[in-house]
């Protein structure tokens, strides 16, 4: 036999790398499209009236989910409202004013709220948070402590450290030699800050905003505890804030709820919980790929100086 | 040259005093005040990172309106030197700083001093040019925005003054609004120059500013400083000793001592001195691996 | 210095405080109210007895375990696939950035699925389809899919931080691919699917929305028997029914025992990962 030819040896490892790589897609699609199947009823019955109908009433077969996006979408502006400002602060303070190792402690003191189950926020928001709205909304007087906005200022801390820790993660990757420079001209740290790290920083911010809002869309526990679960709270007027005030519904808080189980003997019914499903993955994707998009872009441009031709 | 020669000796202390007359062409006229008291002082300054001690008892004197360069091995503290003067050493975690330096007579380091404002008195380039993700118009402005409202007019009259006195301003002048990053390196370096001189610093510091740069960039940075020193004052960190004999007018030599490991002052001197001395010949072989005396 | 510029530069690192001040009180309220609240209900009678009277009374025996065997489950279903899919993309896929940056995409967007979904796949799988009734494994392998991405990232991370020159060593001896995976990638990153377990168990821990429909019931279930029709109890829907509940006192004080509970074991998983993480970090610097 020639000394370097080339003996057949059973690539096991390759074969069966490639079956479970084959079968979790598999399993990924098959699951999507059966959420797909199942949704069609709905759709045959309702068609778009499932986004734009205003009412949800399953004995008569009322499927309208527009109030349940105009929860989810109020849930989700306060909680990011809330949320960004303060992760960018705090993410400011950790990146670029803080030496390394109070920099650590802060960084795994937020981190620590990630920790936390949803649960336990939920758990929290019903024996505090609510308490707490419903004293401070006194003025307005709101039927409970359970609303969109408890909902969305419960939702703004389960966020924070996910939004904190990929803005400090964006500042940082600002290299210093620009800061470095803008200090030699005579800029403050504060000016270094606003006006090279920040700007520079920006694409990668805002990727965090939108993973956090991808996050915010896509929690059930903690929301279903404290938005109130009325449904058709849609207010006439879109500028009137009452609806915020008052209880509401979600996306995620009906899907969690009782009725996903009372839907299983109707099968008009049953898809249609599938169709808000479907609904909320495709905001979360939405947002997911803006930010995967984001990502991509920062990475592209990470260093600016150029070899460029002479 | 005599009026140099006593510059020359009363600005060294416990150096070789400059003997033969000085060749090198200074040709400013030194006002009375100026003769007596030195730009820049930097008295006993030692620096350590850490646990290392990175120079050692550091003294010198620069003058107004000349080229000082500071040369000697790598790792010698040429560049932490050069961070002192304008307090960028304090960026640095775990730096230590003892000793005095006095600008104007003033000590740098006093509390009240305002390290920002120092920086736009006491400019800086660095060796790797480092532009601003913006146009290149923008960047000239950068610094100078902070400190003072400009009108438009002021603001463009600025920008080609700041870019002809960087010898950039017939290579850009048609595209000021382009970002600055498609430049080649020794054209961002010279921008980084304009930017710094629009602030109209009294002293320009520059580390090793042509070691990225090819042979044609590094010439025209080098008369660009022989143009610069009239009106400013230069410091110039350079490990080309060629550099140093073309450009400077007085040479402190930097090199890691012994016993410590830190930088510490070998000699001081004015230019043609420095380079017929012992010193220098023991720094020019330990240096002739990485550059050629041309 | 115009005094504009003066109070921006005071301003701007005191807001930035004010804000991680706000994040921090945050943290030291959750905590402390719940050490406060639940600290006094944990003793060891607590940890290793049954529930009684709807949880105003007992312990959280059963709802422990089940949580373990939940997780325990989840990690089994994770694992292969994770490593599969970990392998794959580094040492596999290394010459196809195209490829790379798909799979990368892929568990991007399964990390982002909202753990509701999940549940709902579940009941229409397990419920629907198999007609399992409630079953501790449904629950497991919805856990298990979830904590995939978790586990590989945390894998592929380690993978790609093996020093090139080991498989160019390999390489230059000789061996195989399949025998540089063996001798080099996987000695030399184990650790990232280590972590990546622990973060995946600490993750799994906590959550109730896959559970709530296919596994969890509130009592009745002690240890499982068989898979269908096996339904466990667990600690987050323990807590979950409870929180809605809230007028009980006493099981109130109960409710912030297995809170605390919870967060303790979460908190343990996670801290066991810290030390293999942080030495990643280390490692990044020498290479």
């Amino acid at each position: 036999m020639a000394p370097c030819a080339k003996l057949y040896r059973p690539q096991w490892i390759l074969w069966s790398c490639a079956f479970g790589v084959a079968v979790t897609l598999a399993t990924l699609l098959a699951a999507l499209l059966m959420l797909v199947w199942q949704s069609l009823p709905v759709f045959a019955h309702s068609g778009v009236g499932l986004l734009t109908g205003t009412d949800w009433y399953y004995p008569e077969q009322i499927f309208g989910a527009l109030a349940m996006i105009y929860g989810t979408a109020v849930v989700s502006l306060v909680a990011l409202v809330l949320a960004v400002p303060l992760a960018l602060g705090a993410a400011v303070l950790s990146a670029e004013y803080l030496p390394p190792g109070p920099r650590l402690a802060v960084k795994s003191g937020i981190e620590m709220l990630a920790g936390v189950p949803s649960v336990v926020y939920g758990l929290i928001g019903v024996l505090f948070l609510r308490e707490w709205v419903y004293k401070g909304l006194e003025p307005f007087d709101p039927i409970s402590g359970d609303s969109l906005l408890t909902a969305g200022l419960l939702l703004a801390v389960m966020i924070l450290p996910t939004i904190t820790t990929l803005c400090d993660d964006a500042l940082r990757s600002v290299p210093a030699a620009q800061r470095a420079a803008a200090r030699g001209l005579g800029l403050t740290r504060a000016e270094a800050v606003l006006h090279i790290a920040l700007p520079q920083a920006a694409p990668g911010i805002l990727a965090a905003a939108l993973l956090g809002l991808g996050r915010a869309l896509g929690e059930t526990v903690a929301v279903f505890l404290v938005v109130g679960r009325q449904d058709g709270q849609l207010p006439g007027n879109p500028f009137s804030l009452t609806a915020w005030i008052s209880p509401g519904q979600t996306l995620t808080s009906k899907l969690g709820g009782p009725e996903t189980h009372i839907a299983f003997g109707d099968p008009l019914h049953w898809s249609a919980m599938i169709g808000l499903a479907l609904l909320l993955l495709l905001f979360v994707g939405v947002c997911l790929a803006a930010a995967w998009g984001l990502e991509r872009m920062m990475r592209r441009s990470t260093d600016p100086v150029a070899e460029a031709t002479p | 040259m005599s009026e140099k020669n006593t510059i020359a000796h009363r600005a060294t202390e416990g150096t070789e005093i400059c003997g033969s007359g000085c060749g090198s062409s200074s040709a400013t006229s030194v006002s009375p005040c100026e003769k007596n008291s030195p730009l820049l002082r930097v008295r006993n300054l030692s620096v350590s990172i850490g646990k290392a001690a990175i120079l050692d008892n550091i003294s010198l004197e620069v003058p107004h309106r000349t080229v000082f360069g500071l040369v000697g091995p790598s790792g010698a503290g040429k560049s932490t030197l050069l961070r002192c003067l304008n307090r960028m050493i304090e960026m640095t975690p775990g730096a230590r700083v003892t000793g005095s330096i006095h600008f104007h007579g003033q000590d740098i380091f006093a509390p009240t001093f305002d390290s920002d404002v120092l920086r736009t008195r006491i400019g800086m380039i660095f060796q790797q040019p480092v532009v601003f993700p913006t146009s290149i118009e923008r960047n000239v402005l950068f610094g100078i925005r902070r400190l003072r409202r400009l009108s438009r007019s002021e603001g463009t009259d600025l920008v080609e003054k700041s870019l002809h006195e960087a010898a950039l301003w017939d290579e850009v002048k048609d595209r000021l609004h382009a970002s600055a990053q498609v430049l080649s390196i020794g054209q961002q370096q010279r921008l980084c120059l304009a930017r710094t001189l629009a602030t109209d610093p009294e002293i320009i510091l520059m580390d090793e500013p042509t070691s990225a740069l090819d042979a044609r960039s590094t010439e025209a940075i080098e008369s660009l400083i022989l143009r610069l020193k009239t009106e400013r004052t230069i410091v110039l960190v350079t490990h080309n000793l060629g550099q140093a004999r073309r450009v400077t007018d007085w040479v402190g030599c930097l090199c890691p001592s012994v016993s410590t490991g830190a930088g510490e002052m070998l000699e001081s001197a004015c230019c043609d001195a420095f380079f017929g001395s012992e010193t220098c010949r023991r720094v020019f072989r330990t240096l002739a691996d990485d550059e050629t005396l041309s | 210095m115009t005094a504009s510029r003066r109070l921006i530069r005071f301003l701007l690192p005191s807001i930035a405080a004010l804000c991680a001040m706000f994040a921090l009180t945050a943290v030291i309220f959750i905590l402390g109210v719940l050490l406060v609240r639940g600290l006094g209900s944990i003793d060891w009678a607590f940890l290793t007895s049954d529930t009684r009277s709807a949880g105003a009374e007992g312990g959280i025996l059963y709802q422990i375990l089940g949580t373990l065997i939940l997780i325990a489950t989840a990690l089994a279903v994770a694992a292969p696939p994770a490593l599969a899919i970990g392998l794959t993309r580094v040492v596999f896929l290394r010459s196809r950035p195209r490829a790379a940056r798909v799979v990368d995409a892929l568990l991007h967007a399964l990390n982002g699925i909202p753990s509701i979904v999940f549940g709902i796949l579940g009941l229409l799988i397990f419920l629907k389809f198999f007609d399992w009734g409630k079953s501790w494994l449904a629950g497991g392998i919805l856990l298990g899919v979830m904590i995939l991405p978790t586990l590989t990232v945390s894998l592929v991370e380690r993978l790609a931080a093996v020093p090139r020159k080991y498989i160019e060593a390999a390489v230059g001896l000789g061996l195989t691919r399949e025998q540089i995976i063996t001798a080099v990638w996987l000695p030399q990153s184990w650790s990232g699917l280590l972590t990546g377990s622990l973060l995946g168990l600490a993750r799994a821990a906590g959550e109730t929305a896959p559970i709530l429909f296919v596994t969890a019931v509130f009592s009745g279930a002690t240890l499982p028997t068989g898979i269908r029709d096996n339904p466990v109890l667990a600690l987050p829907y323990h807590v979950f029914v409870l929180a809605q509940d809230s007028f009980n006192d006493d099981a109130r004080a109960n409710l912030w025992g297995a809170a605390l509970v919870l967060v303790l074991l979460v908190a343990c998983f996670n801290l066991a990962a810290l030390p293999l993480r942080l030495n990643l970090h280390e490692e990044s610097r020498h290479v």
